[in-house]
């Protein structure tokens, strides 16, 4: 993975159902799965595949990530050799399909992916993808095929529920011949949000979009399809790409299967994030917690069944918390009923209140709310 | 440059009484309450007390505690001008040997408190559990123009002839030293922690350094060399929590104290945090059919079976069908599915066969606690 940098960018644009999450905070640091953000994965995976540089570029809500990546002590990326670089990012706003990947986010930050000029290959992905992976089989499919762009897709399964912001893929053996969107008919591959592409041709492509004025860099792959080299390179195991509230219940709720915690977290590779020093969590005397994940400093004296807890929260006496997910910080009086909903950081929920939700509409309370 | 107080943590003990719970680790880096190693209190309270210079003695088996500490960065004690710094003992000209006795140990280290032209000279040690804000101690050592303070505790009267306690006129002054007498005259127990004038201590040391009778030890030497010369000695009562965790059984009440409800030890206090050095884990996992209560649970732990009034260390799992009741659990263990244990301390990265088990009511003595090696 030398000369291969990495660059993390707003995928799905954020026109999700998740807006009331995404109110102070960008798809990036969206909380995930009890202590983690949705960058946690892809930043690891990369750090993970031996990729020194990456880039991220920072939505125009931008604080939180500042404050949960910090220098990247956390992912060892080290400041003295500039492996971390915060970048701007432009918000682009276009109808009907949102943007894949925004020509805008790379053009304007040339000056990164030209840093190094020794830089031969960019990987370009997703923050919002759950999913412990290693870069080094796709580069080396990359490599073998000296591709122009290696597309990272998925198999799907019938079971499959499709997503507008989906990406499909149709093969000529194994180059890539078409990449469409959802609304016209799909192949059973769909675009991981995963790519490896040759800095030349980034840097040419970039040019293109310019002069034509192409939003996406999607697009612009698209048009060139037949003069590129475009390979797949398959991801086996799980992955979950969240860009909605759909999706973010369901990987919330798949990590509550063994298995899948077993292979994010106890793989070969960790998946980093900011810690925190908390004090363990203290379950009290008549508590009863089953078939959940709960953080540290978390205090407990009530009942809690699959659901996922964040680091700090406090939950009263008699309290039932059923289905939900609770951000950090909150603070659940006694005798309080929740099911089926979801709480932002900080919130206060009053004794004896009962909210209840339904698995399709759950109920959700914004950052800082109290009820 | 000037600091105004130097703290001199004496971490090189063994603690052999913790059996295998120091087989491969010194006696102040021994987990404690699930997350927290022994060191963690006394380098917190450091930070609490606003001393950022730290010098910490090590000796015995130093590698996980030099790893633990790092740069101190865990207890904001990672400063440009100061900060933790480990020393181990060294080689210079005149050859090196290892720290012979706990004034040895500070008196080869005479140069890296100069370093700082303290004042204060305060040596704590990595024995014990308890949150004190030494800036007091400091404060009255100032307004009793002392030479040397000693922190003093109570202790019951019919524990006293088990320490080394003085006697006190009613300035507080000490007048008289007893190491474990079979008559106490006093209750007040030593412990353990000193605040020196620098100057006092430096020449105190020098002459201790030359007295080839001595046994180069604060308690039995240099302490009564300075009693003998008529120096301002001062005790400093202090009545919080404190627990010594030098046994099995003490550091197993010490640990249970933390899910005593009424006990008044709170490590969660904001304003008097104790800080510890943690890796990244993932959250908690509670299995479908796991029972957890009153306990303390760390990141990184798998439970699937019963846990009551217990403490989980970091990455430990807990199989299906388990009993797991008053117990100490050590970080990476692993209980097999099936497996029963009360009243149990199991060692780092111990691992626990399904078919053990070990019921308190079936022992000898129900109060004793068995200690599974890691």
């Amino acid at each position: 993975m030398k000369n291969v940098i990495g660059f993390i960018l707003n995928i799905d644009g954020e026109n999700t159902d998740l807006r009331p999450l995404l109110e102070y905070r960008s798809m990036s640091t969206l909380p995930f799965g009890g202590r983690y953000r949705l960058i946690d994965f892809t930043l690891s995976n990369m750090v993970n595949s031996g990729i020194k540089h990456i880039g991220v570029v920072g939505s125009y809500k931008y604080s939180s990530l500042i404050d949960h990546l910090g220098t990247g002590k956390e992912w060892s990326l080290s400041r003295k050799t500039q492996d971390l670089s915060i970048l701007s990012g432009f918000s682009s706003v276009r109808y009907g399909n949102s943007v894949k990947i925004s020509v805008r986010d790379l053009y304007y930050n040339e000056m990164f992916l030209n840093h190094n000029p020794e830089t031969e290959d960019v990987i370009i992905s997703a923050p919002n993808l759950i999913t412990s992976f290693d870069f080094n089989p796709a580069y080396k499919i990359y490599k073998t095929n000296n591709a122009d762009v290696t597309m990272i897709f998925k198999k799907i399964r019938p079971s499959y529920s499709i997503n507008k912001n989906d990406v499909f893929l149709d093969f000529n053996r194994y180059r890539i011949s078409d990449i469409h969107h959802y609304d016209e008919a799909h192949s059973d591959y769909v675009y991981a949000d995963m790519m490896i592409i040759k800095k030349s041709v980034l840097m040419d492509l970039l040019e293109k979009a310019n002069a034509t004025g192409e939003w996406d860099l999607m697009d612009v792959i698209c048009d060139n399809i037949d003069t590129l080299r475009i390979f797949g390179a398959p991801h086996t195991g799980y992955l979950s790409r969240i860009n909605s509230m759909q999706r973010y219940r369901e990987v919330n709720q798949d990590l509550l299967d063994f298995d899948v915690m077993e292979e994010l977290f106890h793989g070969e590779h960790q998946i980093y994030t900011k810690t925190k020093d908390n004090h363990p969590t203290n379950y009290g005397p008549d508590v009863s917690v089953n078939h959940s994940i709960v953080g540290s400093g978390c205090k407990i004296e009530g009942k809690i069944n699959n659901s996922v807890l964040f680091r700090d929260s406090k939950i009263g006496k008699d309290s039932h918390i059923d289905n939900c997910i609770i951000m950090q910080h909150a603070v659940i009086g006694d005798h309080v009923t929740l099911k089926n909903v979801i709480l932002d950081k900080n919130c206060t929920i009053r004794d004896k209140a009962t909210l209840i939700g339904t698995k399709d509409a759950p109920i959700i309370l914004t950052k800082g709310r109290s009820l | 440059m000037n600091t105004e107080c130097v703290a001199m943590l004496l971490a090189g003990g063994q603690g052999s009484r913790l059996k295998a719970l120091t087989a491969n680790n010194a006696k102040p880096a021994v987990l404690f309450g699930g997350k927290y190693r022994i060191i963690d209190f006394p380098l917190s309270n450091c930070m609490n007390s606003n001393i950022d210079v730290v010098g910490v003695l090590t000796q015995y088996r130093p590698y996980i505690l030099n790893n633990y500490i790092g740069n101190g960065s865990a207890w904001a004690l990672d400063k440009v001008h100061g900060g933790v710094r480990i020393l181990p003992p060294y080689m210079g000209q005149k050859g090196g040997r290892w720290y012979n006795g706990t004034a040895d140990a500070i008196t080869q280290n005479i140069d890296f408190i100069d370093r700082f032209n303290p004042k204060y000279v305060l040596i704590l040690s990595g024995d014990h559990i308890y949150k004190m804000d030494y800036s007091k101690m400091i404060a009255y050592h100032k307004s009793k123009q002392a030479d040397l303070t000693i922190a003093v505790r109570e202790v019951p009267w019919e524990e006293a002839s088990r320490f080394g306690v003085v006697v006190t006129n009613d300035e507080s002054r000490i007048q008289e030293f007893q190491e474990k007498p079979p008559e106490p005259k006093s209750n007040k127990a030593s412990m353990g922690i000193y605040v020196f004038n620098w100057p006092v201590l430096k020449k105190a040391l020098i002459e201790d350094a030359q007295d080839p009778n001595s046994e180069n030890d604060f308690g039995n030497n240099v302490i009564p060399a300075l009693h003998n010369e008529n120096k301002r000695i001062f005790a400093y009562m202090f009545s919080d929590y404190w627990k010594d965790v030098g046994t099995i059984d003490s550091y197993y009440d010490a640990n249970m104290d933390l899910l005593d409800e009424s006990c008044d030890f709170d490590l969660t206090d904001p304003n008097f945090r104790i800080f510890s050095n943690n890796n990244s884990r993932h959250p908690q996992y509670i299995g479908p059919n796991a029972e957890v209560s009153h306990s303390l649970i760390c990141d990184g732990c798998v439970v699937f079976g019963h846990v009551e009034h217990s403490i989980l260390s970091h990455d430990i799992t807990i199989g299906e069908h388990t009993f797991i009741k008053d117990c100490i659990i050590h970080t990476g263990a692993v209980i097999k599915d099936g497996a029963h244990l009360e009243r149990c301390i199991v060692g780092p990265r111990g691992t626990v066969d399904s078919d053990t088990r070990i019921v308190a009511s079936e022992n000898d003595d129900p109060s004793q606690i068995q200690v599974i090696n890691g």
